[in-house]
């Protein structure tokens, strides 16, 4: 059976060729869309991606993190200081950004699953090490220390050093959306994939059938946040500062959590239908606060908004959606 | 002509129909058609919600009196003025830029924090519109060649080598030197970037007074007694503050509490302690507390209107050193409208690197770039709280009231 077949495996027709018409508005979609719509269509596609990342550990593995800022910040700071102090351009540098943050992945799995940390003792091990690991960058020179790492900005394009306007980043961040998500479709369709959902379900009752269920969670954890580290690399060439207070924030690692828990966790499409809706929610909501004059009350229906889908669609948006519209996919 | 206004009903089904789609178009749209008018559009880019809401709208405050000043100092000059929000967000201060510029903004402002101004000005950049940096004090913004940026603010390190500079002037103008000074920040972005500029450069400045510990705390802390207790123990003379509002208060409560009476607290760059939230909390212990910060001139006629406009307007809130300079990036923007005679980038981007603006409400010399878009004239003031109120004390020429140093004791009997 080939890659593509397998790939596609029991998807209905529809659900196909609507993905590749999703696809190919999207790749045409900078030649219709204005700046600002096109700058909100990259916040969509960053944080579908990066909630596809996370849902791996989470939506997958059953695994919670709180702390998948730790990849992404250190993902950036790896590429960006790489190109700042030696010039070695992110194409380059990706790859040891993408070790840094799998190497502290492994460390932060192997603590919390050798140990059986689990839910939220697990949780708190994540948010501990982001946590840390933002102190120390606080103090570490080399990245800028709290002052921040500032990477030159010449407003020419140069793809080969990532540099470059909004349309460079568009396409970028649209293949790694792209890529985590049929690799989703892949992982989820192999048998570590069904190993997975097995520990997700019952760790326990899946050790004693045979389960590697140390080995799965580690790897779980590696890919999550070997993807994270992309779109950390991503982030800090196409905004070109990194400070520790927000590359590691609490609040950048609940963003990432969000799409995936509002869209469907577990699901191929949860991450993105969830980015679309917070994304479009916060869109509307700031221009509501806008027209009425009052900053501030984007949070408050954001806020209520969340509640409501929360309390409504405790599966996800997603689900929902897909019985709504035929396409059938549930949670796996 | 009569003057009568015939409905017909096909006449009222066109008004509602195009009464719905305007109500029915969608948020971003409607912005765009309601900036129409033939004034200089000024997009105002803020963080007015989130973590800085606070000083974003301190900021906002000053903006939205500037038509008003103008029109009082008789510039022939209005700006249409429409505010963003960054949410304290770089992502969002982007695309906010970036929506800014779609509805037809001629000249960007903002942004209060460093993050989301770089964010803004890889925006303007790429997109040839002109941004005035109201706030953000990282040197790499007018260090990474931007064609469309210019900066009304000091760097980071201008800060500390303005603030520190003052010390000494206010030791010869009271005749009273410190030996020894303890460093107290927050650990914080900035707390932590501002002990660094110090401790660099401290030894090139020749200070009368020796650092003789730093102490840095937490920016969660709830209690600072222990931290006090240890500055207390080494008998500085001086404390040097670089702290934030909250912090603050802890500090300056804590201090009273230990009686801890320096000589003085002179901050040396730092917000916290001449903001309206800190002076009422501490009432009379928040007296006598010096910051050394750029500041409003209380001797220039365009300060005494802006104050004047600004009290009538928000008379709960005070006008500090945040309005003060964006309703400078406001005057810079109008001044640059006025010369150029044209809302085209290139033009106005020209006017502005012509800038020269003598009469304007911040202490310092007149406002003029350099060629990487700094202003490099703006002045530290020695800001100190009398009566409740930040009180402009050096230097002489804008000096509002005669300092006061030594600081009195937390008892002393000119705390009322």
């Amino acid at each position: 059976m080939t890659f593509a077949r397998r790939l596609v495996g029991n998807a209905a027709p529809r659900t196909v060729w609507l993905l590749a018409a999703l696809l190919a508005l999207l790749l045409i979609a900078p030649a219709i869309l204005g700046k600002y719509w096109l700058s909100v269509l990259i916040l969509i596609l960053y944080f579908a991606y990066v909630g596809q990342a996370w849902n791996i550990l989470m939506g997958f593995a059953g695994q919670l993190s709180l702390g998948h800022a730790l990849y992404a910040g250190l993902g950036g700071y790896v590429a960006a200081g790489l190109f700042f102090h030696y010039g070695i351009g992110p194409w380059a540098g990706v790859f040891a950004a993408v070790a840094a943050a799998a190497l502290a992945g492994t460390i932060v799995g192997y603590l919390g699953f050798r140990f059986s940390l689990a839910g939220v003792y697990f949780a708190l091990l994540t948010i501990a090490f982001s946590e840390f690991t933002r102190l120390a960058f606080d103090h570490w020179e080399w990245a800028g220390g709290a002052g921040g790492l500032f990477l030159k900005v010449d407003g020419g394009s140069d793809i080969v050093n990532l540099r470059g306007g909004s349309l460079l980043f568009y396409y970028v961040i649209l293949a790694l959306a792209a890529f985590a998500f049929i690799l989703c479709r892949a992982l989820l369709e192999s048998r570590l994939g069904r190993y997975w959902l097995a520990i997700r379900e019952d760790a326990e009752a899946a050790q004693a059938v045979g389960v590697p269920v140390l080995r799965c969670k580690m790897i779980a954890i590696v890919i999550s946040a070997a993807l994270t580290a992309l779109a950390g690399v991503w982030n800090a060439f196409y905004y070109n500062n990194l400070f520790p207070e927000t590359a590691f924030a609490m609040g950048r690692s609940i963003e990432i959590t969000l799409a995936p828990i509002i869209g469907g966790l577990g699901t191929l499409f949860g991450p993105v239908v969830g980015a679309v809706v917070l994304t479009g929610l916060g869109e509307a909501f700031t221009d509501l606060g806008e027209a009425l004059g009052m900053p501030g009350i984007k949070q408050i229906f954001y806020g209520l908004a969340l509640l409501v889908i929360v309390m409504y669609r405790p599966a996800g948006v997603w689900p929902w959606l897909a019985g709504k519209l035929g396409l059938g996919e549930l949670r796996k | 002509m009569t003057g009568h206004v015939k409905f017909t009903r096909r006449g009222l089904g066109k008004s509602a129909l195009a009464g719905a789609t305007l109500l029915g178009a969608p948020l971003p749209l409607r912005h765009a058609f309601a900036q129409a008018p033939a004034n200089l559009k000024v997009a105002l880019l803020l963080p007015t919600s989130g973590l800085q809401a606070q000083i974003g709208q301190a900021c906002r405050r000053g903006a939205d009196v500037a038509n008003q000043v103008f029109t009082d100092m008789k510039m022939p000059v209005q700006l249409d003025i429409v505010n963003y929000d960054t949410e304290t967000k770089p992502d969002v201060a982007r695309t906010q830029a970036e929506k800014a510029i779609d509805a037809g903004a001629n000249v960007l402002v903002g942004a209060f924090d460093s993050g989301q101004t770089i964010a803004i000005a890889q925006v303007t950049e790429q997109r040839g519109v002109p941004l005035i940096v109201n706030i953000a004090a990282a040197p790499q913004i007018t260090e990474q060649g931007y064609k469309f940026v210019v900066r009304n603010f000091p760097t980071a390190p201008m800060l500390i080598t303005g603030a520190l500079a003052l010390h000494k002037d206010v030791f010869k103008a009271s005749g009273t030197t410190p030996k020894t000074a303890v460093l107290m920040s927050v650990n914080d972005t900035f707390g932590t970037a501002m002990m660094n500029g110090i401790k660099a450069l401290f030894p090139k400045l020749d200070m009368p007074y020796e650092i003789v510990e730093t102490i840095s705390y937490d920016a969660a802390a709830k209690d600072l007694s222990v931290e006090v207790g240890k500055a207390k123990a080494t008998k500085a003379e001086l404390l040097l503050p670089v702290c934030r509002l909250n912090d603050g208060k802890l500090l300056v409560q804590e201090m009273v509490k230990q009686r801890w009476e320096p000589m003085g607290v002179m901050n040396p760059g730092a917000p916290g302690l001449y903001e309206q939230d800190f002076l009422k909390t501490m009432g009379k212990y928040g007296d006598f507390l010096i910051s050394n910060v750029p500041w409003l001139d209380p001797k220039t006629a365009m300060t005494q209107t802006l104050e004047r406009r600004h009290a009538a307007k928000f008379p709960g809130d005070q006008l500090d050193v945040n309005g003060g300079f964006t309703f400078e990036a406001m005057l810079i923007a109008a001044q640059a409208w006025l010369a150029a005679k044209s809302t085209k980038a290139d033009a106005l981007m020209d006017a502005l690197r012509k800038t020269r603006i003598d009469q304007h409400v911040m202490v310092g010399g007149p406002i003029e770039f350099d060629a990487k878009g700094q202003n490099v004239n703006i002045k530290a003031a020695a800001v100190e709280n009398l009566k409740r109120k930040p009180t402009v004390v050096m230097p002489l020429d804008s000096a509002a009231a005669p300092l006061v140093f030594p600081m009195p004791g937390w008892t002393d009997k000119r705390r009322t």
